[in-house]
């Protein structure tokens, strides 16, 4: 694959310019520098739970009914990309689509079990069970680090869960989360209760026990530790960084254009990038939409348009929002769903799932997009050209990140690949 | 009748089937005088559960007509067990009425009969097992007249009229627990009566508990406790004999250890190896710790907490010469042991139940059986045993649960790496998938072990091998074993112990299936010859109580040699001489000379140890939650851990892991679906605070030690988060208000204050800064008149999995988080002003950067 595509020219050039040439290091540098790695400092990445349908969404076909005959639930429109077409419901992304790449054949075996296979598009991995294995979040924020050392490096809009978790990295590469934009962060936001002033008040009482212990215990390094931690906190918890949540501070006509709530979460999430937050994962759940959220079986299919055009109207607006902003080039965007839905209806007039051929994108990032990657077959059912597996998706991803995803990883003195083998979509690079 | 008559009856009614269903005993029970007497009938023929025959499988007492818990059955190893799908509950009592009409009111989730004087007067229909998430939430209770407890859905109540004369009457109820499908808890079963337009009360002999929510949840938490106790005094008296027979072994085990190491005297060998290892290498020792940082950090070793206020006041009344040895002879005695050690436990034996549908490697809840093991003082050889032997209740807390790796295509393979890892310091993690580059152990090692424990040929699944592509980069590790291949049943532990002279008592194990090489891998593995496993238990027991190991990493012995290792040796010897007692161990450490020293910091961890005194050890999450919790007096107050609180679908789809006590009880939330009617709001607090200090919500594989070093959003969860903001606020429900309102001068209930979170009197700088902030506002404090205020924090319980993708379950769940974000209801009986200071004080105290280190 990317290795023996390799010009050889260029190998011995930036091989030269390494200095760590020794024999069992070659097959390791040649991997690396077969990778023009890309420059993106954030990454953005938009969770489509319960299983978005790529038919009715970025991988339109013929048109079905709803009931006996199989196909997409709505028309299709073009885009702003020749040959690429998207669901009617999505206007605004047709509109952006050169600036989004469409992989349409990300494919895996988890067929059935939701958890399971959020479990493996958060990680990349299929469990082993000797190893927690971290998640993409995690492994960005470990290998990128923090931009800032006073806001957190990774945060979630959405419920705290295991497929999150950092697992072997360890907590400090964990996320601060909120499961509502107007509670803020659990553990950042003062209690409603705690002014400035009274705030003030409080860490000058704690000032005097700070002072007086390390009065008292002068040559102790865990107290020294403890406390200049616990000084990192109070800034971390300080108005630069809470302003970010205030999204007030945006143009009423900024915040109209995002839409609903899942559109007033990418707005945050773009104000998080720009306080210096490393990788921000929104969860679209607003199941009460259509009453299913993406799992859309029986009649979660008759309003699921309400959630397409909620997706369109806020990601499209992200992307323009980030690119007048002169971050687009630098702000990975990716959405991405655990599995899809097969063309066929289901007696109730929704769709099951599909995890064999799905739609996962990317924008921005600094790729060269605009284009489609695969294709799927006549329905969407199968992969017709080209299968991108999810540890290819992810490689691409962490190589967008200028993360080199053959890369090891160390969960105490045992090396694990940051990705399973997986290879960057190689026309996105360079 | 006493109970190991009753499992024998057990046994039979299993194994002659329809003849004993035809022998009907005779009943023979006792009307008691002080309650309300209740038969539990398993394996009842189906169409006659409301008229079960034969004998109860058990008998017992409860105050009234109010059915919360039903008590645990148990192996003759005391192992909890499950009961039969369904079972039935009949609860009987005869007593006298002013003569009169009455109401009688049934409350039952499934299949209910109410009789009295023979004649049937209510009834209600069995509950249907669920399949839907797509219901509607339920409708809200229907207003009830006057205070009385709403019948919440799907609660189902028949009201009926009866006229009752001066004679003593017979009230009978029987009703089915659980089924196929359903969860098989009694809900709120109830009987209870009344005046028509009264509010009725519980049926008992006496005046029973009114059914109002106060009377109803004050019931309902006695009647948990007093199970709570029931179950631990009926589970000591069923298992003496296995007591005993274990007991025997380690008599027979101490003799032969004598004729081998003759050396084992009653002295401390900690302090006598110390003094001369110390002096040999020059070292000095560390200064010794003052009393009350020594009782701080002897209760956080023994009850997980910070000690008490009582705890503090009773130690410095004692002579200063006895009362260390007086604490620490009662710190070993404490209810907390059990709920301090599970939890290290957890970690290393992966325990890992999952509250919504299994998904990976879940576990069922063990931790019930661990947690009873390590109350009981079990003798550590016999719990490792018994969790090998995988036996008891595999959804309802038994060691069968360990034996579950869900989604897991080589459950026994995942378990023999568990247990490698916790009892012998061996890891085979990397011979899951291929031969171990760096330890001695092939691919089929792990597998062998796996068929010992399976008691056939496992078989190496496809994924647990490496792929190798044609024309890739050649893999560097080796794998002699195919997928596919099966592996015979193989000890690969010779060279820690081939044979026993000592096999397990017979009531090790009281289940015919567990096959017969599980058998002997238990056997092997808690051999006394195998001085492997009680050098790894008293290494890892050394580690948490002096911070570091004689051997690191405590799981993997294979990358260094013990360092102090005649120590280690006569630790272990003495451990095996005791009988494999923990506690007897952890008393030999408290009251050593080096635990009891100053600590020595060590940033880096990668010096030799000296053990000149402990090492530096920071407070575990579960420490820090329940010693703030315990140091405010408040209780946690958290919903249950249950996501099918209707009880229409099973225990291996659904886990109730009730509402915790202690931070050992939480477990993973499980919303990898991010469903907003999925989240518990209280629970989540919880759960996000001890993750933040390094607490492992889902425990997919075994780890022994934590990833425990400070970060800045450690400060800031409790600083600013929901737990850390109820922590600090002055509620009716914390000491902290009755401590304001004592009459005192303030500057005593300074000093308390900093006793109850520090567990030390406040310096004078510290006094001062303090007293002053409160002083001006201290005379005018209260609020004459004023009443205490309930929390109003409510769970709706009609939000449960049937109903989770509605609208409506999403925006109860919302609300309630959005409410949560206000915190406990300040009281009213401190004037805000002064509430408010005070609050500001208590914050700067939890959030004190000594708080998290042991002293």
């Amino acid at each position: 694959m990317l290795t023996t595509e390799l010009p050889r020219r260029r190998f011995l050039h930036s091989a030269a310019g390494a200095s760590l040439l020794s024999i069992p290091a070659t097959a390791r540098a040649i991997q690396e520098t077969s990778l023009r790695l890309g420059k993106a400092e954030s990454c953005l990445f938009l969770w489509l739970g319960g299983g978005a349908a790529h038919i009715d969404t970025f991988d339109p076909k013929r048109r079905g009914d709803g009931k006996k005959l199989a196909g997409s639930y709505y028309d299709s429109i073009p885009t702003s990309v020749p040959g690429v077409r998207v669901t009617e419901h999505m206007p605004q992304t047709a509109r952006v689509m050169d600036r989004c790449v469409f992989v349409r054949t990300v494919s895996h075996a988890i067929v059935n079990e939701h958890a399971a296979a959020t479990n493996l598009m958060h990680t990349g991995r299929s469990p082993s069970g000797t190893l927690q294995y971290p998640s993409i979040g995690s492994i960005v924020l470990d290998q990128k680090g923090h931009r800032s050392e006073d806001v957190p490096g990774y945060v979630v809009m959405g419920y705290p869960n295991v497929t999150r978790d950092p697992g072997f990295l360890g907590a400090r590469y964990g996320y601060v989360y909120l499961t509502q934009i107007e509670t803020g962060p659990n553990g950042l936001n003062r209690p409603p209760d705690v002014d400035d002033n009274r705030q003030r008040r409080r860490e000058g009482l704690l000032g005097v026990l700070r002072e007086d212990l390390t009065r008292r215990q002068p040559n102790d390094p865990d107290i020294r530790t403890q406390a200049a931690v616990s000084r990192q906190g109070f800034r971390m918890a300080g108005p630069r960084f809470l302003n970010v949540f205030d999204l007030k501070r945006e143009s009423a006509d900024l915040r109209t254009r995002y839409g609903g709530e899942f559109g007033q979460r990418c707005l945050l999430a773009r104000r998080l990038v720009q306080s210096g937050v490393r990788f921000v994962e929104v969860s679209f759940n607003l199941n009460f939409l259509n009453g299913t959220g993406w799992d859309t079986h029986n009649d979660g299919q008759i309003n699921q348009h309400l959630l397409i055009r909620d997706l369109d109207q806020a990601f499209a607006t992200l992307v323009e929002d980030l690119e007048r902003l002169k971050l687009l080039d630098t702000t990975l965007v990716v959405i991405a769903t655990e599995f899809g839905r097969p063309p066929e209806f289901d007696s109730g007039g929704g769709r099951g799932h599909q995890s064999i051929a799905f739609t996962g994108v990317l924008a921005g990032g600094g790729l060269r997009t605009g284009r489609a990657i695969g294709a799927t077959d006549e329905l969407g059912a199968k992969v017709a050209e080209r299968p991108i597996s999810v540890p290819d998706f992810h490689a691409t991803i962490h190589a967008a990140m200028g993360i080199d995803p053959h890369k090891n990883l160390f969960a105490g003195t045992r090396p694990v690949p940051i990705t399973d083998n997986g290879a960057p979509i190689r026309e996105l690079f360079g | 009748m006493n109970s190991r008559r009753l499992t024998t009856l057990a046994a039979l009614t299993l194994s002659l089937g329809p003849l004993m269903a035809a022998w009907t005993a005779p009943r023979e029970v006792a009307q008691s005088t002080t309650g309300v007497d209740v038969e539990l009938f398993e394996k009842v023929k189906p169409g006659t559960e409301l008229d079960p025959t034969g004998r109860a499988m058990e008998q017992y007492v409860e105050p009234a007509f109010g059915f919360v818990r039903i008590p645990t059955r148990y192996s003759a190893n005391a192992l909890p067990l499950d009961r039969s799908t369904p079972f039935v509950l009949r609860a009987n009592l005869k007593r006298t009425f002013a003569p009169g009409e009455y109401e009688f009111r049934l409350r039952a989730r499934g299949a209910a009969r109410l009789v009295v004087d023979g004649r049937e007067i209510a009834r209600t229909a069995p509950q249907k097992p669920n399949l839907s998430g797509n219901d509607p939430v339920p409708p809200p209770p229907p207003k009830s007249v006057g205070s009385i407890r709403p019948a919440a859905f799907p609660l189902q109540e028949q009201v009926a009229p009866v006229v009752l004369d001066s004679s003593v009457h017979e009230v009978v109820l029987t009703a089915v627990i659980g089924g196929k499908g359903l969860t098989p808890t009694p809900g709120e079963l109830s009987v209870s009566f009344g005046l028509p337009g009264s509010t009725p009360r519980l049926l008992a002999p006496g005046a029973g508990p009114l059914l109002t929510d106060a009377d109803w949840e004050n019931y309902a938490e006695l009647s948990q406790a007093r199970h709570r106790d029931q179950d631990r005094t009926t589970r000591r008296r069923v298992g003496r004999t296995a007591v005993e027979a274990w007991n025997r072994r380690h008599a027979e085990v101490r003799t032969w250890l004598l004729t081998q190491e003759p050396t084992i005297t009653s002295e401390n060998p900690i302090d006598r190896y110390l003094r001369a290892s110390l002096a040999r290498e020059k070292t000095p020792a560390s200064p010794r710790i003052g009393d009350l940082e020594f009782l701080r950090r002897l209760s956080l070793d023994t009850t997980g907490r910070v000690p008490t206020i009582e705890e503090i006041r009773r130690f410095l009344s004692e002579p200063a010469a006895q009362r260390r040895t007086r604490a620490i002879d009662r710190a070993l005695q404490t209810e907390g042991w059990a709920d301090h050690w599970v939890s290290y436990w957890q970690d290393v034996l992966a325990e890992n139940p999952s509250i919504l549908k299994p998904d990976l490697n879940n576990t069922g809840p063990f931790r019930w059986w661990l947690h009873q093991s390590l109350e009981d003082n079990l003798p550590f050889d016999r719990i490792a045993a018994e969790l090998v032997l995988m036996e008891g209740s595999a959804l309802q807390g038994g060691p069968s649960g360990f034996g579950q790796a869900t989604l897991n295509d080589s459950p026994m393979a995942a378990k023999s790496h568990i247990l490698s890892q916790a009892f012998l310091g061996e890891n085979l993690g990397c011979a899951r998938c291929h031969d171990a580059p760096s330890h001695p152990f092939l691919q089929k090692d792990l597998f062998g072990l796996a068929s010992m424990l399976s008691g056939k040929k496992e078989v190496i699944p496809a994924t647990s091998t490496v792929p190798f592509r044609e024309g890739a980069r050649r893999p560097l590790v080796k794998v002699t074993s195919k997928a596919g291949e099966a592996i015979p049943a193989a000890w690969c532990f010779k060279r820690f112990a081939e044979d026993t002279r000592f096999p397990l008592p017979e009531l090790a194990s009281t289940e015919k299936s567990t096959p017969a090489d599980r058998k002997r891998l238990a056997t092997l593995l808690v051999a006394p010859e195998n001085r492997r496993f009680a050098e790894v238990l008293v290494n890892r027991l050394w580690k948490r109580l002096m911070g570091r190991g004689f051997v690191e990493p405590v799981d993997d012995w294979s990358l260094s040699k013990p360092v102090h290792s005649e120590l280690l040796a006569s630790l272990a010897n003495r451990f095996v001489a005791d009988g494999f007692d923990l506690k007897a161990f952890a008393r030999l450490c408290f009251t050593s000379d080096l635990y009891q020293r100053r600590p020595i910091s060590d940033p880096t961890g990668q010096s030799v140890p000296t053990f000149a005194g402990p090492y530096r050890r920071r407070l575990s999450a579960e420490q820090i939650v329940d010693s703030l919790f315990l140091a405010v007096g408040k209780k946690f107050d958290t919903e249950d851990l249950n996501l099918n609180p209707l009880g229409d679908r099973p225990l291996s789809q659904f886990l109730n892991l009730g509402a915790p006590c202690r931070s050992w009880e939480f477990a993973a939330l499980s919303n990898e679906r991010d469903r907003p009617a999925l989240a518990l709001p209280e629970s989540q607090g919880m759960v996000d605070i001890l993750s933040t200090f390094g607490w492992r919500p889902s425990r997919q594989n075994p780890a022994s030690t934590r990833d425990e070093g400070a970060s800045p959003m450690q400060t800031l969860i409790l600083a600013n988060g929901n737990v850390g903001a109820r922590l600090v606020r002055l509620s009716d429900d914390g000491a902290f208000v009755d401590l304001a309102l004592k009459q005192q001068p303030v500057s005593a209930l300074c000093r308390e204050l900093f006793l109850r979170v520090l567990s030390r009197p406040p310096s004078a700088a510290e006094a001062k800064a303090v007293a002053g902030y409160l002083a001006p506002l201290y005379a005018q404090r209260a609020t004459p008149g004023a009443l205490r205020s309930v929390n109003k924090r409510k769970t709706d319980s009609r939000v449960s999995w049937s109903n989770h993708l509605s609208a409506e379950a999403s925006v109860i769940r919302l609300e309630e988080e959005r409410r949560l974000r206000l915190g406990d209801e300040p009281t009213r009986r401190l004037r805000p002003a002064f509430r408010e200071r005070m609050e500001d004080v208590v914050w700067a105290l939890v959030n004190s950067p000594e708080f998290p280190l042991v002293p």
